[in-house]
Parts: C-alpha cells; structure tokens; sequence
C-alpha cells in the first residue's frame, strides 16, 4: 500500500482509540496496529472483493447530530454510537472519521468460525500431503478460528480433478480451491496477463486457463504464493519438500538487472548425496526492487546452479589437474605475458569476483577489462543521471511518465514491465517507441515507431516533437534504454541522446526521475564501477592479448565472430561455471561457484547493491571467482588472498566511492515495509521477509550535484543494407537456451523452437512462406537455421532473430546477412 | 464455420453499435458463435475473444457461468423439458419420460442422428401451458406425447428438406 495521504483520522478498534492514515484499508491500518483481521480473499496488493467473508467485523460509527456536528452522548456521557444491524467485511471497509470496530466480541468470533466451517464442507483436508501444509493460511486460521471438528460427512464432499495442469508450470487442485480469486485477479490487476477466470458456478466453480499455451504469463509463479490454500503449486516444488523442512537463505535473483530480492529455499537433499539444495526460490520482499513477485524465469531457473554440465575440477591442457597445479600453471602463464593480458568478465559476476579481477590485471600492468556481452553502452551514463536515490517505481502514477526505447522489456527485465504497467494503471503515460512491434506495446499507454538504426537519432530529435513535450512536462520521467537493433555505438549514442532530454528538462537527480537501461545479466552496472567496459571487450577482439581471462562468460555461444579472434590468444584462463567449449580450448580451466554456493553482491539496473548469501552446499571442487583469482594474484606476489567476500567488499568500499556505505553490514540493513507480510501467510501470502537486506542505492553524480559529462553525441550513419541483403536484428526472449537455463528442464516445453520474424512483403519476395525452415548467411558466422515466422511484427527489410533458441550462436548486435529458404539458393534481385 | 461468415456480418455490427466497449458485446456475439456452431466450440470461443478483445479465458468463464449456452456439442434441436413443480403436476415429468424412451436418449443425451438432445431445465415462466418445452429457445407448448411425436415428425422433415 503506497499512501501519500498524510492525514490521518481517528477510529476505535475493541475500545481503543487510533490515527490512522485517511481513507486507509481497514484491514490494512488494523493490521499496522497489531491487529490481524483473518482473509482469504483480501491482498494488500490487489483491490478488494469481499468474497470470502473471513473478515467479518462489527462495525459502527460515532453519531453526530446532524443539525449541529455534535457528538451525540449516550447516558453515561460515552459517545453514541451507532451500529450496523449485521456483520460488515473488513476488507471492502476504508477507515473513515469516528469509526468503531469490534474484533474480539463473541459474534465476530463466531462469525470466523462460521466461515471457516463453511469453508471446510467441500475441502479435502489432505493436509498430510498438501504442499502448502505448514504454511497454509486456511490451515492456520482453522487452527486459530475454526470449529475443531466436521459435522460434514466425508462421503458428502464434492470430489474434483486433483492433478489439473493449468500449463507447464502451475498444478491446479480443484478440491482444495476456496474460490477466492486472487489468482485470476493477480494475473488482472498485477500481471497484467488476463488469463485465469472462473468457470461454472457454485459448488462446481472452477479455475481454468484458455490461454495457448495453458496459462501464458510470465509470472504464474506468484499465484502459488497467494492463493490461501494448496490448490495452486507449482511444477518445481510440489512434492518436493515440506515447508518446515526448509532452510531460507535471502538471495538476488541472477538473471537480469531488475535483481528481484529472492529466498532460497534449500534443503540437505538426499538425491544430492546429501548436501544442502535448492528446492523452490521465492520472492523475498523489497518494495523498491520487486515488492512481492518474481518472475518465472527467476523461480524456475535455479537449475543450473548445480546442472550436470558444471564444471567440478580444475583442468589444464584439458586434463584434470589438482587446483593448486591449475593456479600455478595460470600464474605462471600470466607472469611470462607480463602486461600482456586481458580480461573478459561476464555480466551477472559479483561485485567481488569483479574486483579481485580487475586486482589481478592491475596488478600486472593491464587495464584492459572488458564487460560481456558488449551488447549494451552507456552505464557511465547511469552513473551519472540514472534514476535517481530513493526511486520507487510503485510511486510513478498520474502525471508522470515511461519512455521506453529500444526495448522488449516484457523479454528483457521481467519485474520491471510488470510494475511499470501497474504505474500505467495508476495514471502515467507509458510511451513504448520501437522499431518493431513487441510483446511490451500491450502494456503501452501509446506506441512510436521508427526505422531500424534510427533509435539514436528519433531520441535525438525527441524534444521537438509532441511526444517530447509531452514527456518534458511530466512531473516525473524516466527513460529506460535497451539495445533492440543497435550496435554498440548506437547504443552510445541513444543513452547520450536520453541523458541529454532528461539533463534538458530537469528530470535528474531527484527520485522516480532519470535514466534505466535493459542491461544484460545481473550486474552490468558492477561491471561498470569495477572498470569493465563493452569497448574494452571490442578493442581486446582487436588486438588480442597473448594470455585472455574469461571469467563467466560464454563467449562461443554468444557471439558467433569470436572464433576469428580467439584464436590469436595463445593462453586462455577460463573461470567457468560450466564444462563448455571455451573451457576445452583454455589451457587452464578453473571451475568457480555460482550464486547459489557463496555470497556477494550485485549492483542492479537502478544501482543498488545487493547482498546474496551462501545457501548451496559446495559443487566438486569449485570455489568463488575472487578467490581464484586472489590466489593467481598471491603467486604472482601480489599480496594475500582475502579470507571473506566481505573482506573484498570492505577493500571496494575504501577504493571506489561509489561503494561508499556498502560495507555488509550497511547491505544488510533492513526496515519495516508495508505491507507488512511479515508475521503471517494468510495476508500477504508466501513471499518472504526481508532478513538479509534491502541494500543500498548508489547515488548518481546528478543526485550529488557534480558536473555531468554525457560527451559529445555520435549518431552512426545508419547501415547500408546492400542488394538482396536484410538487416538481421538479434532480440533478447525471455525463454532460451542460455547455458544458465539450460538446466531448468520444466521449462523445456515452454522456450520456443529457433525462429525468425520476417515481414510479410519480404517473404513475398524471397518465396518463404509461414513455417519454412530458413537459413539465415552472415558474413564470418556459421548458417543459423530456423523456422520463419511470417507474422507481420517484423518491419519491412528485417530478419528479428531471437538470440540462444537456435544452436549456432547468432550475432550479438544488429548486422547485415541475407536469408533464403533451405533447399532453395538466395533470391538475389538484380 | 465461422462467426466471420457473411450471414452474421450486419448482426455483429449491429450489436458493437449497442455498447460503448467491444467487451461489452461478448454475449449477444456467443449466442451467434452457438447458433453457428450448434454449441460453444472452442473455435467459436476464439473468433469471439478476437472480436471483442479479450483473453479466450475471460470468454470462456462467461460461457460457463450461463447455463444458456452450452460447451458441449448438442443435437440439431436441443429440447429442454421443463418439469419443475408447476409443469410436474400436470404431468411434466411423465412426458419427459416418454419423450426420452421414444427417442431413446438418456437424460442430456443426443440421438444417434444428431437430431435431438433432450434435458430437463427449471422454470421457463409457461406454467400455465405446461406440458411444455424450449426448442433451440423457442417454446413448444401444451404438449401431449402425440403432439410430440408429429413435431418430431416435422422437424425431421424440416431438416431433411435443408439438407436438399
Ligand atoms: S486457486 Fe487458490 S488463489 Fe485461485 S481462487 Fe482458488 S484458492 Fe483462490
Ligand atoms: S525479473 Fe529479472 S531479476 Fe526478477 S526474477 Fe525475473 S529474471 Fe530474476
Ligand atoms: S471478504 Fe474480506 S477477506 Fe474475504
Ligand atoms: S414450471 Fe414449467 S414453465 Fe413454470
């Protein structure tokens, strides 16, 4: 609930009198009062529908006479007050002046137990393996409330499907549904994604999913954490373990720069030879960051951390080595390159792994550091006017604005599509401007359009227009940048050209203004304040340094043009998670622990650092990436190896302002958050408290008033598409076949087969129809076969290649090639 | 077999015209999908939803709340019996046991032939001409089981005649 009503008002619960917030929710300003009001169909999140009727109360008003105003006084001098005839739902009530609630009188208690009764006539009660026994709201209110014993016989209960796919993802258990719609109207008002509905009525009422395929949205996950009882679980966790079996370890979600604060559930697992795993990840609550939710590419895709393919033990030469013998030959290696060497980090690397990185080169003389994949530019931009200290997304709403450019955010940072939709909702204008259609023009309060290579430029030119003044007079704006269609240097160029408008027209350091990017991975904004850069990682592939230190990045499956210059590096240290091809051709390969196994921080897209804890027990002979390459650096005599990621994190704190006041401590540091979901699952459902850390938002040079410097703008001559050529454009889908989600075999039936848009008056021409397999030809790549997709989202002269859903990797940024039907040679047109 | 057909064209504009919203005009438009299809289809749940610009999930759940219109396929005439107490006591629910052994279906069953589907339904505000039922949501009235059989008669004769 985010009130910006300061006025408060005076109301009595059981005799008492408060202040609270005017025009608040009655359950909501009794429960900040200490007073839980039970439901089941009431959520903080969503609005109202008093359907349940768990929360039943006596409810009144103070009488005043009408003439005068007065406080009308009963015989013994008490305020009157006058009550409605029956029971009213709490939850449908907003405080108001002189209200009077009763919530401990014998009627409401019988009221509750009623209701709970009611309730359980139709209920199985097979909580004995029910996945949602022992945190089950229905379960703890009939504990609390309910009437201890049936009076309904067995035999009489409705008996329904228990196993109901409702897709891949999300088991639906019609017996135990009590109807209380939050799901469906968290996939309404929340998701955004319309897709559950009642079916029937009565007794037979029912949850069902017409969708294609079965209930589409990216965020099914977060209706098993709501819905009050078992009867929605998800594919990942139901049978897996009990709840009170589990150990919760906070952690951020590592796969895109939302950085959703998560719990881990883990476990000593027995098919894990007894070591502690991950049995579901959860959201963890952080209002500013993700509030309550997740997204299913985040709840689902944990797998990898402990996918058959990771790397156990050290190799050299491509023989197991012992790590000590590994460390050596690495440092010896490095030492005969002197300040010969390089090193390529990977984007969703801690902080720490970072930094000891950076040490290593440092320390012997290289400065060249490069940021993978180089897909995106312009995080010094962030830095300086990024959205500025204390941004809430849930604050954005009437007269405020969303420009976003160059990006399928739906596909690119899940949570923040989802909150900046419900900023939609709430009355702020939400601009998405394109090259192509995307899945984030539904979410759209209006659209824009220009060609591709022009997004530089269309922002460029922004404020001339009525869109940019439109823009220009929001109370608040901010302008989230991706990288759909852009080289590098367009890339730059855009995030200049949005820097400048919001410079312009003052949007910048204040909160809820400034500027965002979809950057990949986890930490792309670490990798800038460690000193990794995308230009670094272009200028290593032009002059090859003699020793190259990968660190967490799959270069071979990303970008199909590394071959041509890899093979000029004589020695390749690789620090990887997985056993992939780069670790076959490294003459050293040293196996480093995933999110899962250590703790760290990320830095996400609105650069907050988070704090991730250890919650996996170790796998093979793996051990954190600071750690290895401190203990290259310790042979090198560079100093000692630190003994603790805070002890790294400590070092960063002294050397980079920026991590000024993010010592672990500081990390950690947590506040009450409203709503308060804390103390029980039936308010706010299964989402976790916040334990570990809110984190701490690293301020921009705006919000600090130091000079900006966005440089002098570029704007890149748009390509030259020559004859019989078309501009291959690759997108970022949310579902793929990344190593790092691989793993997550449940959502194997939902990533989509290779594919490739193209226009409908191109495929005319190059005789391709729906459904064709195609080749797509790029110069120094291999053919990238996929299957066409005529379905009028691609513009006129453009292939949308999505990246990681076909095997051969296909190019990073927007290039030139040429498709053609296989089986049938390129129409070259003359 | 579409509601896009031609035949439904003026009908559906007609209807968008009514209502200030597409979503709005998802009911009438259902009828036209059951008058199409013989039933709800999930085809006909499709063209509606793209119609009136709604997920296919909302469009169903309204199908299913209103038991007028039907999400199984039904027979060429769908005869609903009413045998609620008025029509029950003058004789209701022996007819509509009659009716069901002469066209030897179960209750809500279809004839082999496609041609009847018969189910008893509550109140259909005709008490006072009961025996009486509701062909395709046209009531039959003052039944007798000879009556019934010559409009059986006819009706088979009437789709015969279609068919041609
Ligand atoms: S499935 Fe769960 S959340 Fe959905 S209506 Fe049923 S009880 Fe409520
Ligand atoms: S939105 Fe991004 S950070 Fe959040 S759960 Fe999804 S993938 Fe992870
Ligand atoms: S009716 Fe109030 S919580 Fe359900
Ligand atoms: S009871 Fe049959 S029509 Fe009224």
């Amino acid at each position: 609930m985010v009130t910006n009503i300061t006025k408060t008002v005076t109301i009595y619960i059981d005799d008492v009198s408060y202040q609270v917030p005017a025009g608040a929710n009655l359950v909501d300003a009794a429960k900040a009062l200490g007073n839980d009001i039970p439901v089941f169909c009431y959520h903080p999140k969503m609005s109202p529908v008093g359907m349940c009727r768990m929360c039943l109360v006596e409810l009144g008003s103070i009488e005043k006479d009408r003439a005068t105003g007065e406080v009308v006084l009963d015989d013994k001098g008490q305020p009157k007050v006058r009550w409605f005839p029956k029971l009213q739902t709490a939850c449908t009530t907003n405080v108001s002046d002189g209200m009077t609630v009763r919530t401990n009188t014998k009627q409401v208690d019988q009221a509750r137990e009623n209701v709970v009764e009611f309730l359980l006539t139709s209920h199985p009660l097979d909580c004995p393996v029910c996945d949602k026994g022992g945190e089950c709201p229905l379960q703890n209110l009939t504990m609390e409330h309910g009437p201890g014993k049936t009076r309904m016989n067995f035999a009489d209960k409705m008996h329904l499907d228990k196993h109901v796919p409702l897709g891949d993802l999300i088991f639906l258990d019609e017996e135990r549904c009590i109807q209380c719609a939050r799901c469906i109207r968290f996939q309404d008002e929340v998701a955004g994604d319309d897709v559950l509905a009642f079916h029937e009525r009565g007794r037979s009422l029912q949850i069902i999913t017409n969708s294609e395929p079965g209930f589409d949205s990216y965020f099914s996950g977060n209706t098993t954490d709501i819905c009050p009882v078992g009867a929605l679980t998800t594919a990942d966790f139901r049978f897996g373990a009990r709840p009170w079996e589990l150990t919760n370890v906070p952690s951020i979600c590592p796969q895109c720069p939302v950085g959703c604060n998560t719990s881990l559930s883990t476990r000593l697992d027995r098919d894990a030879g007894g070591r502690a795993i991950i049995k579901r990840v959860m959201p963890r609550q952080n209002e500013q960051v993700n509030e309550i939710w997740i997204c299913d590419k985040g709840r689902f895709g944990h797998h990898f951390s402990r996918g058959a393919d990771r790397l156990q033990i050290p190799m050299t030469g491509n023989a197991p080595a012992s790590l000590t013998r590994a460390l050596q030959v690495a440092a010896d290696k490095l030492k005969a390159a002197g300040s010969d060497v390089a090193v390529i980090a990977g984007s969703s690397m801690s902080n720490e792994d970072l930094w000891a990185l950076k040490q290593l080169a440092n320390g012997l003389g290289s400065e060249r550091l490069g940021a993978w994949p180089p897909t995106h530019a312009g995080a010094d931009l962030v830095a300086q006017v990024g959205v500025g200290k204390g941004t809430n997304l849930s604050a954005l709403g009437k007269g405020d604005a969303v420009l976003i450019i160059a990006s399928d955010l739906e596909e690119e940072a899940p949570v923040w599509r989802l909150r900046i939709n419900q900023a939609r909702k709430r009355g702020a204008i939400v601009v998405v401007a394109n090259a192509r259609k995307t899945q984030m023009d539904e979410f759209a309060s209006e659209t824009a359009t220009f060609e591709y290579g022009e997004a530089p430029k269309f922002m460029a030119d922004i404020e001339a227009s009525d869109l940019g003044k439109k823009l220009a007079a929001a109370n608040n704006l901010i302008i989230l940048t991706g990288a759909d269609g852009l080289t590098l240097v367009e890339s730059r160029a855009l995030m200049q050209s949005a820097a400048n408008f919001l410079i312009k027209t003052g949007h910048i350091g204040k909160a809820n203004n400034g500027l965002m990017s979809a950057f990949p991975g986890s930490n792309a904004m670490g990798l800038y304040y460690m000193g990794f850069t995308p230009e670094a990682t272009l200028d290593i592939a032009q002059k090859p340094p003699k020793v190259l230190i990968v660190a967490q990045s799959d270069l071979i499956a990303d970008d199909p043009s590394v071959g041509e210059w890899l093979t000029k590096v004589e020695t390749i240290i690789s620090l990887t998670l997985f056993n992939d091809a780069l670790a076959g051709l490294a003459t050293v390969a040293l196996p480093i622990q995933s999110f899962a196994e250590r703790d760290g921080t990320f830095v996400n897209g609105e650069r907050r650092v988070q704090r991730f804890y250890t919650a996996q027990g170790p796998i093979g002979e793996a051990t954190p990436a600071w750690q290895v390459a401190g203990r290259i650096g310790e042979l090198l005599g560079q100093g000692k190896v630190k003994l603790s990621a805070a002890a790294v994190m400590l070092d960063i704190t002294k050397s980079v302002p920026a991590f000024e006041g993010a010592r672990y401590k500081e990390l950690a540091h947590v506040e009450p958050q409203f709503p308060m979901i804390q103390k029980d699952v039936y308010y706010g459902g299964t989402a976790y408290e916040n334990t570990g850390g809110l984190g701490v938002q690293i301020p921009t040079a705006a919000d600090q008033g130091e000079t900006l410097n966005v440089g002098e703008v570029f704007v890149p001559e748009t390509p030259k598409v020559g004859k019989g050529k078309m501009l291959i454009i690759p997108t970022q889908v949310l579902y793929n076949r990344e190593r790092t989600f691989q793993s997550s075999e449940l959502m194997h039936p939902r990533v989509a087969d290779p594919y490739a848009e193209i226009n409908s008056a191109d495929a005319k021409r190059l005789n391709i129809n729906n459904g064709d397999m195609v080749e797509i030809a790029i110069a120094g790549a291999s053919a990238i076969r996929v299957r066409a997709q005529v379905d009028g989202r691609a513009p006129k002269g453009a292939v949308i290649l999505p990246r990681h859903l076909a095997t051969n990797a296909v190019p990073l940024t927007a290039t030139v090639g040429s498709i053609s039907k296989v089986g049938q040679a390129a129409v070259v047109e003359g | 077999m579409s509601i896009h057909d031609e035949k439904y064209a003026k009908r559906i504009e007609a209807t968008f015209a009514k209502y200030p919203d597409k979503r709005s005009a998802v009911m009438p438009l259902l009828y036209i999908a059951q008058e199409e299809y013989g039933w709800v289809s999930p085809e006909g749940i499709e063209e509606v939803a793209q119609y009136c610009d709604m997920d296919p999930t909302q469009v169903k759940s309204i199908a299913g709340f209103y038991t007028m219109y039907s999400e199984q396929p039904k027979g060429k005439y769908w005869l609903q019996v009413c045998n609620d107490l008025p029509c029950a006591l003058r004789g209701a629910d022996e007819f509509h046991k009659q009716l069901k052994e002469y066209l030897n279906v179960e209750e809500g069953g279809t004839t082999a032939d496609g041609m009847f589907t018969v189910e008893h339904v509550m109140c259909l505000a005709a008490c006072d001409k009961a025996p009486m039922l509701q062909c395709n949501f046209h009531f039959v009235e003052n039944l007798d089981m000879e009556k019934m059989k010559a409009q059986i008669e006819q009706w088979r004769a009437e789709a015969k005649a279609e068919k041609k």
